[in-house]
């Protein structure tokens, strides 16, 4: 059973975390405005429809708003924190054109990214055990060669605590 | 500890004004996407902000930028009108600078200038026959 709508795929965690551009901090608010006819808005349409979903999952607290048929020309514009304004044409560019500029221009380059995410691990200690929100792994007899857990494979009798009270009583 | 400014999260927001019957305020609604968790589909979820518009200049339909105040001016109230993006009727297409209506500029629609004698006598022809006279019963 196929999953249903045009491109299903856009639908997919996988392809929403494929999405590479992630804003810097100051950017607050992105507007898109495009028509819904016309060869010149054709890549701002194929950037709406495959690109902001993407966009939008990665950077949840910017707001994104979508306005249809109001100008002539297709445009992007971002409000930052300080109160400037980017205008960005996309008149007559195709969608991957677009993300690649938007990218260049407000997005976190690839050193600031992977410093965030070394910053982040560094936080959580990998060789800790315990509940599977905070930790890798929640007990030892996850692991191999080690002893195997109770609850699926019986432990052998020198390991049992009553074997060992019996040997100690007697 | 210091608040710079925003007692309140959104420190810019972008909104469509749906009523101005306060004195100095603007109704604005504010659409932001959110992710519907089982569809994996962006919906638009909507929030209503109240806007210090000191000059009542927001007609119902403009597309506004607002400012979070440094401190809340009322109960409600938190956000302040920064400028109005698009005026309702009045768009200005920000690439070319001039006024626009939905595909198509306004600029240059009447081409009076360009029409020649022949069809001014010919419209003003039309136009007399289109006059109703009250004097026929």
């Amino acid at each position: 059973m196929p999953m249903k709508g045009r491109f299903p795929i856009r639908r997919t965690l996988q392809y929403l975390s494929q999405g590479d551009v992630v804003f810097k901090s100051s950017v607050k608010v992105m507007t898109v405005n495009y028509n819904t006819a016309g060869q010149l808005s054709e890549g701002a349409r194929k950037f709406v429809f495959f690109n902001i979903p993407q966009i939008q999952y990665k950077n949840p607290w910017v707001q994104i708003m979508l306005f249809k048929n109001m100008t002539p020309s297709p445009f992007l514009r971002f409000y930052l924190d300080n109160g400037e304004q980017v205008l960005v044409d996309v008149e007559d560019k195709t969608n991957k054109e677009i993300t690649e500029h938007i990218k260049k221009i407000l997005g976190k380059s690839k050193e600031t990214l992977e410093k965030e995410e070394r910053e982040r691990k560094k936080l959580s200690h990998p060789a800790t055990f315990g509940p599977k929100r905070y930790h890798l792994r929640e007990c030892m007899c996850e692991i191999e060669g080690q002893v195997p857990c109770p609850a699926f494979v019986p432990l052998p009798k020198e390991m049992r605590g009553k074997y060992k009270a019996a040997m100690k009583t007697e | 500890m210091s608040v710079p400014r925003g007692a309140v999260h959104a420190k810019w927001i972008v909104g469509r004004v749906i009523g101005t019957k306060m004195q100095k305020t603007a109704k604005v609604r504010v659409t932001r996407l959110v992710l519907d968790p089982y569809l994996l589909k962006f919906f638009n979820k909507r929030k209503t902000y109240f806007a210090h518009d000191p000059l009542q200049q927001c007609v119902v339909g403009d597309i506004v930028l607002l400012k979070a105040l440094p401190e809340r001016r009322s109960k409600h109230v938190k956000h302040e009108l920064a400028e109005i993006v698009f005026k309702v009727g009045k768009v200005i297409d920000p690439i070319t600078g001039r006024p626009c209506a939905g595909t198509r500029f306004l600029e240059n629609l009447s081409d009076s200038e360009n029409l020649t004698e022949a069809d001014t006598t010919y419209l003003s022809e039309k136009l007399q026959e289109l006059k109703v006279c009250s004097t026929d019963k």
